[in-house]
């Protein structure tokens, strides 16, 4: 077995896509039309295009546990997953610069150094940099 | 930020912080052994070596590391040096060059440990490393 795509439940699949790839710089890598408006949309990271795909999938609008599930979990504050940077620091810079909200700025927590920020699409996303 | 004002998770890293992360001097040790493998993968891994630098027994200092990075120094610098090898065969290297470049003892080492944790071996990396290239252009 291989892990090829792990999912982020996105409550709007475009916009999604366009916060995933003009704000975090990932590349759009699969795009099928799957009926009602729906896609099969995946994305990569730009350093590692052959690695997992991360696929922007819109359970909360069709099924409702995944819906009650994505925002307890954003109003406690706990990401839906994480990304790895060389730098917190800079990478949240960057991101401020660009209009991205943090509940959880830059902070060192033992070997890692940890930030969370608001994807706009439903989720907490934490990048995290090994120190 | 006052607790108060906290979310649910920041607390909980933050009580996470003060219960696992309270002891700086096994942060510090930990975090140099860490930036010295990353700056010598392509040198032998000698805990002798480590532990004389640090002042501490080599046991003490394989048992630290382990305990704050989930894998033991030796698990590490492997990564590191398959790490390195996947970008200098992406950039075109010789398989030859790379595992020597890299501090591997031969060839046929090289790529048995490389198709092991890869699932390729180095030169079927590089051909799809370089064939993934191509169409992209």
């Amino acid at each position: 077995m291989k892990v090829k795509v792990i999912s982020i439940p996105v409550l709007d699949q475009e916009k999604a896509l366009q916060f995933y790839t003009e704000k975090l710089g990932f590349v759009k890598k699969i795009d099928v039309p799957l009926g009602g408006g729906t896609r099969w949309l995946t994305v990569v990271s730009q350093e590692e295009q052959d690695g997992p795909e991360i696929l922007l999938e819109p359970a909360p609008n069709h099924f409702e546990p995944a819906k009650v599930y994505q925002q307890a979990l954003f109003e406690a504050g706990i990401p839906w997953t994480q990304f790895n940077v060389d730098d917190t620091q800079k990478e949240y810079e960057r991101l401020v610069n660009l209009g991205v909200e943090f509940s959880i700025q830059p902070t060192e927590m033992g070997t890692v150094k940890v930030a969370v920020f608001n994807d706009n699409c439903g989720n907490n996303i934490q990048i995290v940099q090994m120190l | 930020m006052t607790t108060q004002h906290m979310t649910y998770y920041h607390q909980e890293i933050t009580q996470i912080e003060k219960t696992c992360y309270s002891n700086k001097r096994h942060l510090q040790t930990v975090i140099g052994l860490r930036h010295y493998i990353n700056n010598n993968f392509d040198k032998e891994l000698s805990l002798s070596l480590l532990s004389n630098i640090r002042f501490t027994s080599k046991f003490h200092l394989l048992r630290l590391f382990k305990r704050y990075y989930g894998q033991t120094p030796k698990q590490y610098h492997i990564d590191k040096r398959i790490e390195q090898a996947k970008l200098l065969l992406t950039k075109g290297a010789a398989v030859t060059e790379t595992c020597y470049t890299l501090g591997f003892d031969s060839p046929s080492s090289f790529s048995t440990l490389f198709k092991s944790r890869v699932g390729l071996t180095p030169t079927e990396f590089q051909k799809r490393a370089t064939f993934t290239k191509s169409v992209k252009i």
